[in-house]
């Protein structure tokens, strides 16, 4: 029986090869998609979850008021992480970790020679609670004192050329003014690609706290910088806990205004996103969007199969007629069909397999990811069930339609005309298209935005400005530097900052008074301390007043502000209002027209500038002019080496920055393209499918239309019109659909384009015509064959 | 006695009228008879045939084969039923065209779930019955039709019917093919075989030992 059943089956492949070649094509592909995108939300939900503890570990935030809603911040104060581990027994340890942004090219020394590394500074606990693996060293040691590095083995290799006896090697090491000299205690292993902490160094928490006070700061509960670590003793009940530490800051100290807010260290990479001071979404809307467009395409591709198989299935209606009137049971005839579509799918597993094979390092490089496909037992499992339920879901409805007819019906052939025009198959089309228009919308969609995003004039110019830190002699002689350096052939400007304007969480304050805000404290300005030219480097646009200048000496205590922060001020005139900070009158001396810092997701904040201190500085930037970039940084580097020998002048540019802001959504457009793409590629595959058939099973009523004198044209027209319908019904359906999905997404971005309705009808237009002319080249290959071979068949 | 149709109606709704596709039709089938059903388009032969070879239903009537009540079976029993009694030749041949000659032959055997050594013994005795051993590897669309429909009878008699319902066997044959194929039925009929046939051809007719005529789903007596 089995042996018939595979028989029946290969021949009717051989004698339908378009039919099951479109099969193939549109499943495999399908599930080639279905494949990746599972990879890659595997490796998404995976994200940051290694660590042991994960289950316990949590981060604690600190949730500021402001007047335009809470704002959730990682910035704790350094005292948290300890006292919370002192005073709370559901605590079992705790650290503070700086943001490894923060020093992301910290010149480390050895033997002279000088390396730049990503780095941080961690308590004593810091392996105890991530689950970094320790080549070398022991987890309690390695951080404790103040004379302790550890590094990571590849920072091992670069630093020392070997793994072998770095523990005990010297590494001297500056950060923000401060040096020192640093024993190796430790080598961990490489931090793996999907945690989003990534470091090669960890310096002990200690020495933060000494470079705090060093450089004028205190160790007090307003004072906030590191984020904050804790594993909770087993059995502590999250919920209960945040409610616990709510007011924890609050009760250490007066002057705290700010709660604590507690997050799932893991969960921190899918819902990085506050809303209204809770957690919300973040990259999980990516996961759900992605996993949904799997879905879809798996779906559409197993509509073809089973559109196709039913259509073909009139073609072999007279096996299931005689084999019915020879005894045949119904539950035989569905098993063979199930049987043929889990065949088909298997098959098409196989292709789909080499496809994924061949795309994961596209796949990779449109990601940013590492993925490879696993041959595990668990995602040969995953993959089993997929074929299974494609095979189950494409197959069932000819399995259960075709078993059922009546043999004696079938053998008169009176089944034909009650076949042909099933309703399920027209509304599986309508379907399919459906789900393509709405995709084909969404793609273009995030691309409009995508490109609006970049093109928007930002206020400030952001090309052609690289940056670099200041390091070693360079914040001695600093003014002399950015002279020489203005002086250069292809430089515009160049100034000093204290923190780069593009891609980091600018510093955020509080506590400015002005006539009629003499009690109120609450509203939180964004700040950043600037050399002279920096406004001028920047290219920001100036409303009111001057920049900075050099020939005011009472400069030193003047503010600059934007426009959104003298509206919320609600200052009239406000050149030469006064401000007071921290027990200081400020002037006002400029207003600037509003630029964007944030990602465009963000409304503009407001913020003020006022002029840098002298000993701390941070970043040096520099406008080059358009032309003869490479000989410009040449230059660069000559001075940089001059100035501040044995230092690598390494330099980024700040539109890279800018690129980075939208990374998600420029992964998201580019890799939801293909998506589309092949959707509407496989729902084409099935209406040509469709139309092959139609055309063949309705050779008869053309030929006595032609012999009636329809014209070939018109008889063309007739058949691709018909399907042209189902596309229109298609479009009708999806583009309300689109205008709701679209807005939804639209929404979280403050500045966004506006809906036009080009959009929705282009892409309706596009699906009606691809469609069309995949229908009209069998339409017209029908109409134009001679009608009399079509009538003798019959 | 093989079998006995006693006031066998069938009908079906058209517009709110019953039009009646058999009416009253009474038939007792001694084993060994060779049976003629006979009369114009539209009277009803075919449905007969149907309804003897259980492929088709009725509405009111009592069917009986080999003392089985097959009005009271239910659809699995009538398939066994059929299955070990019942054998089917079509006019249009009906073999499957991705099937070989063998691979045809053999499906009803499957059905039975004959084991593999059996089938193969059976299969090649029947080829070598009908002298069709040279063409057990050739698909349907390579023989001529009356090849086609000599495969067709070997399988009808592949798994030892009782009983071969044959609906218009030579009606798409040649006068010889035609011909052939009777003098088939009528050796098998000496055999023991019992066979009922649909046909417009008095000559065909005449093959058998017995005639009925109907019209519009009635028997006529004569």
């Amino acid at each position: 029986m089995l042996k018939h059943h595979l028989k029946l089956f290969f021949r009717n492949l051989v004698k339908y090869k378009s039919t099951f070649l479109i099969n193939i094509i549109g499943l495999s592909t399908g599930l080639a998609c279905v494949l990746l995108i599972a990879l890659w939300v595997v490796d998404e939900l995976q994200f940051d979850g290694f660590h042991e503890n994960d289950s316990q570990l949590y981060q604690v935030w600190n949730r500021f008021e402001s007047p335009e809603g809470p704002r959730v911040l990682s910035w704790t104060p350094e005292l948290l992480a300890e006292t919370m581990a002192d005073k709370l027994p559901e605590v079992h340890y705790a650290t503070g970790q700086t943001l490894p942004e923060w020093f992301q090219k910290m010149p480390l020394t050895v033997d002279g020679q000088i390396t730049k590394a990503p780095g941080i500074f961690a308590d004593t606990d810091y392996f105890q609670i991530f689950s970094y693996e320790l080549a070398q060293g022991d987890k309690n040691q390695v951080l404790a004192g103040t004379n302790s590095i550890v590094i990571s083995e590849s920072l091992a290799q670069r630093l020392f050329g070997t793994l072998e006896g770095v523990v005990g090697k010297t590494i001297a090491w500056e950060a923000m003014g401060n040096q020192g000299q640093q024993l190796v205690s430790g080598v961990f292993k490489d931090i793996p690609q999907n945690s989003s902490n990534r470091f090669d160094f960890i310096l002990p928490y200690q020495l933060w706290k000494n470079m705090i006070v060093k450089n004028g700061g205190e160790l007090k509960w307003v004072s906030n910088n590191p984020s904050t670590y804790i594993v909770l003793t087993k059995g502590t009940d999250p919920a209960l806990f945040a409610q616990k530490i709510k007011n924890f800051s609050k009760l250490q100290d007066d002057e705290v205004t700010a709660e604590l807010v507690l997050t799932k260290y893991s969960s921190n990479y899918l819902y990085g996103n506050f809303e209204n001071g809770e957690q919300a979404s973040g990259r999980m809307d990516y996961v759900y969007l992605f996993s949904l467009i799997a879905l879809f395409i798996l779906i559409i591709a197993c509509i073809n199969f089973m559109n196709l198989s039913t259509a073909n299935a009139t073609r072999r209606l007279k096996e299931i007629g005689v084999k019915k009137a020879l005894g045949s049971q119904r539950g035989t005839l569905i098993k063979q069909y199930f049987g043929e579509s889990i065949m088909t799918a298997s098959f098409s597993l196989l292709v789909a397999l080499v496809l994924v094979l061949l795309c994961i390092p596209v796949f990779n490089t449109i990601t940013g990811k590492t993925l490879t496909l696993p041959f595990s037992p668990l995602t040969v499992l995953g993959m089993a069930s997929v074929v299974l339920f494609t095979g189950l879901l494409a197959g069932s409805y000819p399995a259960f339609h075709l078993s059922r007819f009546n043999p004696v019906a079938i053998l008169k052939g009176n089944m034909k005309s009650a076949l042909g025009e099933v309703w399920v198959r027209k509304g599986l089309v309508v379907f399919q298209f459906s789900l393509s228009i709405i995709l084909i919308i969404a793609v273009l969609l995030v691309y409009k935005q995508v490109d609006y995003v970049q093109s928007k004039n930002l206020g400030l110019n952001k090309d052609n400005v690289l940056y670099f830190s200041q390091e070693g002699k360079l914040q001695q002689n600093t003014e002399s530097f950015l002279n020489e350096v203005r002086q250069l052939n292809g430089v515009v400007n160049a100034a000093t900052t204290s923190q780069n304007i593009i891609g980091t969480d600018i510093n955020m304050t509080g506590g400015l008074m002005w006539s009629g805000n003499e009690e109120e404290k609450r509203t939180r300005f964004n700040e950043l301390r600037i050399g002279h030219d920096f406004i001028e480097t920047m290219d920001m646009q100036l409303k009111e007043g001057r920049a900075f200048s050099r020939s005011f000496a009472t400069d030193s205590t003047g503010m600059v502000f934007n426009e959104t922060a003298i509206k919320l001020m609600g200052l009239q005139d406000p050149i030469g209002k006064t401000i007071t900070y921290g027990n200081v009158t400020y002037t006002v001396i400029g207003v600037l027209e509003d630029f964007h810092f944030q990602s465009l997701r963000e409304k503009v904040n407001p913020m003020f500038f006022r002029l840098q201190r002298e000993t701390i500085r941070n970043e040096i930037v520099v406008r080059i002019s358009n032309a003869e970039h490479q000989k410009t940084i040449a230059a660069l580097a000559d001075s940089y080496a001059k100035f501040n020998p044995g230092y690598l002048f390494e330099y980024n540019f700040l539109d890279t920055n800018f690129q980075a802001e939208y990374e998600a959504e420029k992964r998201v457009a580019s890799l939801s393209k293909y998506f589309a793409g092949l959707a509407i590629l496989i729902s084409c595959l099935g209406l040509f499918g469709l139309a092959t058939f139609t055309a063949e099973r309705r050779r008869k009523e053309i030929g006595i239309r032609k012999v009636l004198g329809q014209s070939a044209g018109q008889v063309a027209l007739m058949l691709s019109g018909e399907f042209a319908k189902l596309v229109f019904m298609a479009i009708l359906i999806a583009l309300p659909l689109a205008y709701l999905l679209a807005s939804d997404w639209l929404s979280g971005f403050a500045y966004r384009i506006p809906l036009r309705i080009w959009y929705f009808l282009g892409a309706g237009v596009m699906a009606l015509i691809v469609a069309i002319l995949t229908v009209g080249t069998q339409a017209i290959r029908a109409a134009t064959k001679n009608p009399v071979n079509a009538l003798r068949d019959q | 006695m093989l079998l006995q149709l006693n006031n066998i109606f069938k009908w079906v709704q058209q517009g709110g009228q019953r039009v009646f596709l058999l009416k009253d039709v009474n038939l007792k089938v001694e084993e060994g008879e060779f049976i003629s059903i006979m009369g114009p388009s539209g009277s009803g032969k075919s449905t007969l045939l149907n309804v003897i070879g259980m492929l088709d239903g009725f509405d009111e009537g009592e069917y009986n084969f080999l003392d089985e009540s097959v009005h009271t079976l239910k659809e699995k029993h009538r398939s066994e039923l059929y299955k070990q009694y019942i054998g089917f030749v079509f006019q249009a041949y009906h073999l499957i065209d991705e099937l070989t000659v063998y691979e045809n032959l053999e499906m009803p055997l499957l059905y039975k779930k004959v084991s593999g050594s059996e089938r193969k013994a059976m299969v090649a005795d029947m080829l070598d019955r009908f002298n069709i051993v040279g063409k057990k590897d050739l698909f349907p669309t390579q023989l001529s039709g009356g090849q086609q429909q000599l495969v067709g009878v070997a399988r009808a008699l592949i798994t030892k019917p009782k009983l071969i319902l044959a609906d218009e066997p030579t009606g798409n044959l040649n006068s010889q093919q035609g011909e052939d194929i009777m003098e088939l039925f009528k050796e098998l009929n000496n055999e023991g075989v019992t066979i009922i046939q649909v046909t417009h051809s008095e000559k065909n007719a005449g093959y058998g030992s017995r005639i009925i005529h109907l019209l519009d789903g009635r028997k006529i007596e004569g």
